[in-house]
């Protein structure tokens, strides 16, 4: 660290580091709402399937962010669990039209939930219903109900509607999500 | 940077001079944990994935499970933006791509670095993304790597170039897509790209010659600017030329000669290589390129010099007119600094001067042997034997040189070399020998190699008898007994008792020495002395002969064997019969056929010393057949025909090859095919075969269950042999029967549903030759007179189809398979009558003696007289001839 990271760091300029582990099944628009929520210079047009991972950063008022984007393809899945122990907080993304494998969704997140490295820590998981805008999507209290996350008891949890495309509903989950590590 | 300094400053303390030294694994994987922690620490994590490279450089193994976990914690790096780490990351990344599993986890983080914008990483991640990619990966990012290879910054293109060369082999079907971009590559600016774009056109093509054809005239047209890529286009066209007929004429031909006159000296240099080494050139054609290479035997760089010297060392080997008229370049580097040079030039002086500057040559050189290393000695040793053979009457001077070699000191194959180079001169030259054995004889007096040792006394224990004065070599071999390691007094006290068998006057004074061996220390210098006296006490001709001159005739790996069975068989009825051991063939070595010139020369390896017992290939043989049910009680296998024979034209969609393994009352056919086709799948491949002779029983076949593409497998037919044993020859046609499965190219998945199909191959003969083993005589007549006249034949031929003696010679040989004694092979070519000693065994087991007087006069008259223990094997051994 040179001295004015220091520096700015005692002062309280810097801003936080801030490690995020965003998941969710292939084709839900993980990496769109990732893309969107980084500034419009560095943003790309050309998104295409995730195969692994990919790092991305992005800021917001106080924290800077570190997301791991990881791919939710079937066989790639079991390998989130190798960046759950680095990860301060986790970035779930539902397809809200996607009804039929709202069931998949949640037998991944159940997975998610009784990992080691998860369970017994206070780790926040903020959800997007993503793809609002879709005729047949779910609101996101039906997307909750289908997901049972009222049993998600002792980890703070928070749901909102989302479309990556237009970017909309977004910084209310950012919003939420940095609200939760100034608590903590 | 940083830490670089660091060691620096280390080594100049002197205390650690490489701090990587004795790390420890485990250690070093603990420390890979560091790469979870945030933030991150670039500097430290560099110096943990260094210690890791250096400890998998090391050697070290790494398990799956650690390689893995190491591998993960290290994608946490990705989120580091310092260049350097992410350098090292991929380093680490291609190291472990291997090892660890499921290391497609960092494809898109490779994807978006290779697109990105920092130019510090893309042409490294291309190189790392290739490594981990896979068939079914590649499709995915088969669009990013074709854009990749016409960016404009060159080391991307290069990287993503040099990525689908090595991608090819696996997944050709994919890459071969991408030759519209490798073309637009090949327009480049840039030399390096040019080069790389040049080389993966023509891999893509290079198994079709059309293509490849145009791939040539087209860019010897246009002119390349990278002198990288020419010299490319002149190995290639050279490969091509190699299998054209007329060479002079072609276009292709005119291009390489072009290129000596290109500005780049190393182009000339390539296309000068090319010419000389073309296949099908005609000498007269060699001079424009042999012209250029004189011009750089003057150039002031070492290089190119020492190119050019190479070079024409080697063309002087079998042209070694065509040199000549470098003569006095080369005489100019006789004395040049560079003794490696110096050394080339002389040994080529000696291939292409006259007989009267050997004496000159060979002073100059000995100026220097001691400062040159062993690997260009052996360079002057071979080129010494080469000149032996071409004047013989300069034996002396060589000999003396070589003597003197000999006392100098050097390494195992440099002594090897020389000693291996006066058996040759002595073979060849009867007047050497006398002269050659006694320096031998000298060397070992003074000899650290026990395997040359034991090889020279071999060799007197052979010549030595039938000099002119055999007494005098008693002496240095009876020396050996005394003052040598066990090894070495074994192989003396062999030698002794040979001279003792063969020289009537000289056995009684052998018995005396070999009497003082009984009493050695070790246990085979003793057995073998009480063997060899007890023997020379008999006074037998037939007995020394068989059991001193002549020796143990049988695979040594075959008697392992059968002992090993006959002993683990607790029933012991009848005695071990030495007639159940295979006979010996020639090492396995010594038949591997050279292969062909590769694109790229690389200098062969000295060869190690062998193991002291070699399987020969027939040994490998019998082991194979012995595994198969079928075969089981054939007993042991007789003989294997030397040369697979091709069933098939060269480039034919099934490529057959055919092995005849005789055994005593039947034959194994072994067919290895190969299917060439990529969208097929052979099932149940066997050969059937239909014999000329009724007598000549099909047994059983052993199919093949699946024969995929481009992958050997073997079937075979076991046949078995008529009772009459007269009946020896036959002519089989052949069939190749199998069931087809089509299949899709690019994942080999056959369809459900085959269809039956054949597919008619050429013609097997067996012949007499196939039914006899070689075998050496070391004392023909003693062994001719021991046989006895009991079942001899003879007969008389006009061979009137031959034109020489010696051509006569070796078709005799070839039609009764058996192995020429005494040197009869070697026809003197003053003389007009010749006489040929062979000696084999026939199948069963029986010896068999020919003695074939040849006159030419015209045509070849031939006198043959068969001995054998069995009259019908005679009366079949000279119908071979008939
Ligand atoms: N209509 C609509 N389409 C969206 C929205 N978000 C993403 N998409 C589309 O959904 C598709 C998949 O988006 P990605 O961001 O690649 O999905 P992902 O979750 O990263 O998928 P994997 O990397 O395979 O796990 C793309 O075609 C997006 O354009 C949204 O809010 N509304
Ligand atoms: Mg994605």
């Amino acid at each position: 660290m040179g001295l004015f990271d220091k520096l700015a760091g005692w002062l309280g300029l810097k801003k936080k580091e801030m490690n995020v582990l965003c998941i969710g099944l292939d084709n839900s628009g993980k990496t769109s709402i990732i893309n969107k929520l980084k500034p419009d210079k560095s943003q790309t047009q050309d998104i295409v399937p995730t195969v692994g991972f990919t790092v991305e950063k992005f800021m917001s008022q106080s924290l800077n962010f570190t997301v791991f984007d990881m791919s939710g393809q079937g066989r790639y899945r079991n390998l989130w669990e190798h960046y759950y122990k680095t990860a301060q907080a986790v970035i779930f993304v539902l397809d809200s039209s996607d009804r039929l494998r709202m069931v998949v969704a949640k037998e991944e997140l159940d997975i998610l939930l009784q990992h080691s490295e998860i369970a017994a820590r206070r780790v926040p998981i903020l959800f997007f219903a993503n793809k609002m805008d879709c005729k047949e999507a779910l609101s996101p209290v039906q997307c909750s109900q289908k997901m049972g996350l009222d049993a998600i008891l002792n980890k703070p949890w928070h749901i909102c509607a989302s479309n990556a495309l237009s970017g909309e509903g977004l910084t209310d989950g950012v919003d939420w999500l940095t609200d939760q590590i100034r608590l903590s | 940077m940083q830490y670089l300094r660091r060691d620096k400053k280390d080594e100049e303390d002197g205390s650690q001079s490489n701090p990587f030294q004795n790390l420890d694994k485990s250690a070093v994987l603990q420390e890979a944990r560091t790469f979870n922690e945030t933030p991150i620490n670039p500097r430290k994590c560099i110096h943990i994935l260094t210690k890791i490279l250096y400890v998998l450089n090391q050697g070290q193994h790494l398990g799956t499970t650690e390689a893995t976990e190491a591998f993960f914690a290290m994608t946490k790096l990705f989120q580091s933006k310092d260049v350097m780490l992410r350098r090292m990351v991929y380093l680490a990344i291609k190291e472990l791509a291997n090892i660890a599993e499921d290391v497609i986890i960092v494809t898109s983080s490779l994807t978006k670095d290779m697109t990105g914008k920092e130019e510090m990483y893309r042409a490294s991640a291309i190189r790392a993304l290739c490594k981990i990619t896979d068939n079914t990966m590649l499709q995915g990012i088969e669009r990013y790597l074709k854009q990749a290879i016409v960016d404009k910054n060159a080391s991307v293109s290069s990287a993503s170039l040099v990525s689908a060369l090595h991608l090819m082999k696996p997944n050709y079907d994919v890459v071969k897509r991408w030759v519209n971009e490798a073309q637009e590559a090949v327009s480049s600016d840039n030399t390096m790209v040019q080069y790389h774009a040049l080389g993966l056109l023509y891999h893509v093509k290079k198994n079709d010659r059309l293509a490849v054809s145009k791939l040539i005239f087209k860019y010897t047209k246009q002119s390349l600017r990278s002198p990288y890529a020419v010299c490319m286009l002149i190995r290639i066209a050279s490969k091509y030329l190699d299998e054209e007929p007329e060479v002079a004429d072609s276009p292709v031909y005119d291009f390489l000669e072009s290129c000596l006159r290109h500005k780049s000296e190393m182009v000339i240099y390539e296309a000068a290589r090319a010419l000389v080494n073309l296949k099908n050139l005609k000498s007269r054609d060699l001079c424009p390129a042999i012209s250029v290479l004189q011009l750089f035997l003057s150039s002031p760089r070492p290089t190119l010099r020492f190119a050019a010297v190479r070079t024409l060392n080697k063309v002087a080997m079998t042209q070694p007119m065509s040199v000549t008229t470098c003569n006095l370049d080369l005489e100019n580097l006789i004395t040049d600094v560079n003794r490696s040079i110096a050394t080339l030039a002389i040994t080529t002086l000696l291939k292409t001067g006259n007989e009267s500057s050997v004496d000159r040559l060979m002073k100059q050189i000995s100026s220097f042997m001691s400062e040159i290393s062993d690997e260009f000695k052996i360079v002057v040793v071979d080129a010494i034997r080469s000149l032996c053979l071409k004047f013989p009457r300069k034996h002396h001077v060589m000999m003396n040189f070589l003597s003197s070699m000999l006392r100098d000191e050097g390494g195992f194959d440099y002594k090897k070399a020389i000693v291996d180079t006066i058996i040759t001169i002595i073979e060849e030259n009867s007047e050497a020998k006398e002269a050659g054995l006694g320096h031998l004889c000298e060397f070992i007096e003074d000899c650290e190699h026990t395997v040359l040792a034991t090889r020279i006394l071999h060799l007197l224990g052979r010549e030595g008898p039938r000099s002119q004065n055999p007494s005098k070599y008693i002496r240095f071999i009876y020396n050996r007994v005394i003052l040598e390691n066990a090894a070495v007094r074994a192989a003396a006290v062999t030698s002794l008792a040979k001279f003792g068998a063969h020289c009537d006057s000289l056995c009684s004074s052998i018995l005396v020495l070999l009497s003082r061996c009984l009493l050695d220390t070790d246990d085979e210098v003793r057995d073998r002395a009480t063997f060899y006296v007890n023997i020379l006490k008999e006074k037998e001709k037939a007995l020394s002969s068989g059991y001193i001159l002549n020796g143990l005739q049988v695979s040594i790996v075959g008697l392992e064997r059968a002992l090993y069975a006959y002993v683990k068989d607790s029933t012991h009825t009848a005695p071990f019969d030495l007639k159940t051991v295979p006979l010996a063939t020639t090492p396995m070595k010594d038949q591997v056929v050279k292969p062909g010139k590769t694109a790229i020369e690389t200098p062969s390896a000295p060869t190690k010393a062998s193991a002291p017992v070699a399987a020969t290939r027939q040994d490998v043989y019998a082991e194979q057949l012995a595994a198969i049910p079928q075969f089981s009680k054939l007993g042991p296998l007789f003989r294997s025909s030397p040369k697979p024979a091709e069933l098939t034209e060269s480039e034919t969609e099934y490529v057959v090859n055919c092995v005849k393994h005789v055994f005593n009352d039947h034959i194994v056919f072994q067919f290895d095919c190969t299917n060439t086709l990529n969208d097929q799948i052979l099932e149940n491949v066997k050969v059937e075969m239909e014999p000329s002779d009724s007598d000549f029983e099909v047994v059983c076949y052993v199919p093949r269950p699946s024969l995929p593409y481009n992958t050997p497998g073997t079937t075979y037919a076991l046949i078995k042999l008529p009772q009459d044993a007269s009946s020896v020859t036959c002519t089989f046609t052949n069939t190749l029967k199998f069931v087809v499965k089509d299949c899709d190219p690019s994942s080999g998945e056959p369809d459900e549903e085959g269809y039956e199909d054949e597919y008619v191959l050429e013609d097997i003969d067996v012949l007499v030759a196939d039914h006899v083993q070689r075998v050496h005589k070391t004392n023909f007549l003693a062994s001719w007179d021991e046989i006895g006249d009991e079942c001899e034949m003879q007969d008389t031929y006009a061979l009137t189809q031959m034109t020489s003696l010696e051509e006569a010679v070796k078709q005799i040989i070839e039609y009764l398979g058996m192995q020429p004694c005494e040197r009869s092979d070697k026809v003197n070519t003053d003389k007009n009558s010749h006489a040929l000693l062979l000696a084999g065994v026939f199948r069963g087991g029986h010896d068999v003696l020919v003695r074939a007087r040849l006159a030419f006069d015209q045509g070849v008259t031939m006198n043959i007289t068969v001995r054998s223990d069995d009259a019908v094997v005679s009366e079949v051994v000279l119908s071979a001839v008939g």
